[in-house]
């Protein structure tokens, strides 16, 4: 600690209080739980030097996944899960809640849309965010783990998609929903089984309505949740993965049987071998 | 004591040591997360987010905006469709558009040899291979050029997935008013009785056609069989019934809904089509 040989001014004592009424619950917090720490750790580990814009692709379906997230509360706050005739219009009560929030509702109309098109983003950025990880080979060692748990946020996605088709219970809806559950039903031993659960029934009523709702908005979500938290926590205790065309980080081609790198500052013997004259002719030890 | 030394390291021990020296590596010379790959981060996400708003204002603006009327089909479809109504017959089942691959599989494969194939076969392989890939390639290179293999399944995965979704997406829907137009024809060439008549309506508009075939008219949606000659079969008007009221009750496992909505009338002449289709010669 600093010692002050003067008596501390006016503003510096100020700024010294201030400090401290900053720093108190975050101290209390990190004594406690350790999770400022956490946050440290997250923001200011290192990543590759050369890492590119395809690695954006997986936070970029994180935001989708987000955005979801919000306009789902918010939509939720306005639905009606009832497949139930309303007395008054003789219309189904959960069309009508669809209708009220697109024509109603402030705003609820760019909230609709926002569910309604952020899904197909939140799935198409899940496809190239696979993409990227498979033409970069980042499934590899040590990330085999994490590989699954993306494919399992896919497929989460997906019965998202197919459960929350149902919820406006329009004609497109109902139908794609009949046909979707009877292909369900077509798989053995468990198919029939399946079928049965998803409908409540044998056919598809108000049931399977509150059955998908609660799928929708409870389970699937939580389930994706926390797949993200996992899937999250893997890459940082794992590490991004340079490019595979990087030779800097990540380390380059085993099979190259490449020599022990030459680091800038380091004076050490250059080895001899195929790879020495290359290092010798870019000083900066970069191949 | 020391250990027998081996010519090779196993492949567990390269593996260990190659991301060993990754994380030397990054150590060493990476970059931290913040500020500068979250600045990456923080502008796709925001490119994300525009798009979203985006296709939600083109959603509405396109439909509503226009036409003052939700039901109009604008660029993205329209806003709001017709209620849910189970007593409806005219319908074309149709997912939303990343499941048009799974929707187009089942056109390929028929009912009832090879739908099951379709329906759960592929899926549940290709789901496997997906969760197998980092136990199938152990291999630690990562450069696409060294690894063909798995270069060129990737590419023809995507444009096999690509193919299926656009097929699915183009697939032809047999609208009520355009099969109707078929009825004259098929009363002739299939020398229909005229019990027959109220049931070949029928058939034209209470949606069979969104998944069957007829005569060269119709769907052949998910497996869907033929029944230009169904007749012929002589499976008897009682079989038909059964049938038409709950599918599966009496093929275990069809897909086909069940259509007891239509009355028991409406069944009835239905049936009596299908049992005189002997088909066109």
């Amino acid at each position: 600690m600093a010692t002050f040989r003067r008596k501390p001014s006016k503003g510096e004592l100020r700024r010294q209080r201030a400090e401290e009424i900053v720093m108190f619950p975050l101290d209390w917090l990190e004594e406690r739980s350790g999770l400022i720490g956490g946050v440290k750790y997250f923001l200011f580990r290192n990543v590759p030097s050369d890492i590119n814009w395809m690695q954006t692709l997986g936070s970029a379906a994180l935001t989708a996944f987000i955005v979801q997230a919000v306009t789902g509360v918010i939509l939720a706050m306005y639905y009606t899960p009832s497949a139930a005739t309303d007395p008054h219009t003789g219309q189904p009560v959960a069309w009508e809640s669809i209708v009220n929030i697109s024509d109603n509702v402030f705003m609820g109309w760019l909230v609709r849309g926002m569910h309604r098109w952020g899904a197909s983003v939140f799935i198409i950025l899940m496809f190239l965010h696979m993409g990227r990880v498979f033409l970069f080979g980042a499934y590899k060692y040590p990330r085999e783990l994490n590989w699954i748990v993306g494919v399992l946020i896919l497929l989460m996605g997906m019965l998202e998609g197919f459960t929350g088709y149902l919820l406006p219970w329009d004609q497109t809806a109902y139908w794609a929903t009949v046909v979707g559950i009877n292909l369900n039903g077509t798989a053995p031993i468990l198919g029939p089984w399946l079928a049965q659960f998803l409908r409540g029934g044998q056919e598809i009523s108000g049931e399977t309505l509150t059955r998908f709702y609660s799928l929708h908005m409870l389970v699937i979500p939580g389930a994706i949740i926390a797949l993200i938290t996992l899937h999250l926590y893997l890459v940082v205790r794992l590490g991004v993965t340079s490019p595979p065309w990087s030779k800097d980080a990540a380390g380059g081609d085993p099979e190259e049987a490449e020599p022990e790198r030459l680091r800038p500052g380091l004076t050490r013997p250059v080895p001899r071998g195929a790879g020495a004259s290359a290092m010798q002719a870019e000083p900066g030890g970069r191949q | 004591m020391a250990a027998i030394p081996r010519e090779k390291p196993t492949r567990t021990e390269e593996e260990q040591a190659e991301f060993a020296r990754y994380k030397a590596d990054v150590k060493a010379r990476g970059k931290p997360f913040y500020p500068y790959a979250m600045f990456h981060d923080t502008i796709m996400s925001l490119v994300v987010v525009f798009t979203i708003v985006g296709l939600a204002v083109i959603w509405k603006w396109s439909s509503w905006g226009v036409t003052h009327d939700p039901t109009h089909k604008g660029l993205l479809g329209p806003v709001v469709d017709p209620p849910a109504n189970p007593g409806t017959t005219s319908f074309v089942p149709r997912p939303d558009w990343y499941f048009y691959f799974l929707f187009y599989l089942l056109r390929i494969f028929k009912w009832p040899e090879s739908v099951f194939l379709g329906t759960v076969g592929v899926p549940t392989i290709a789901l496997t291979l997906l969760i197998a890939l980092p136990f199938l390639d152990r291999r630690l290179v990562r450069r696409p050029s060294a690894r063909p293999v798995a270069m060129v399944a990737g590419v023809l995965t995507i444009l096999s997935m690509a193919i299926l979704t656009w097929k699915g997406a183009t697939a032809q829907e047999a609208l009520a008013s355009e099969v109707k137009q078929n009825i004259p024809r098929w009363k002739a060439q299939e020398h229909l009785p005229p019990a027959a008549y109220p049931g070949v309506e029928l058939f034209a508009t209470a949606g069979c056609t969104a998944c069957h075939t007829y005569d060269g008219a119709g769907g052949s949606n998910l497996g869907a069989p033929d029944l230009t000659d169904i007749g012929s079969r002589n499976l008897g008007i009682a079989f038909q019934e059964a049938h038409l009221k709950c599918p599966s009750c009496v093929n275990p496992g069809s897909p086909m809904p069940p259509f007891a909505s239509l009355g028991p009338e409406r069944i009835h002449q239905l049936a009596i089509f299908l049992e005189a289709s002997k088909g066109t010669h």
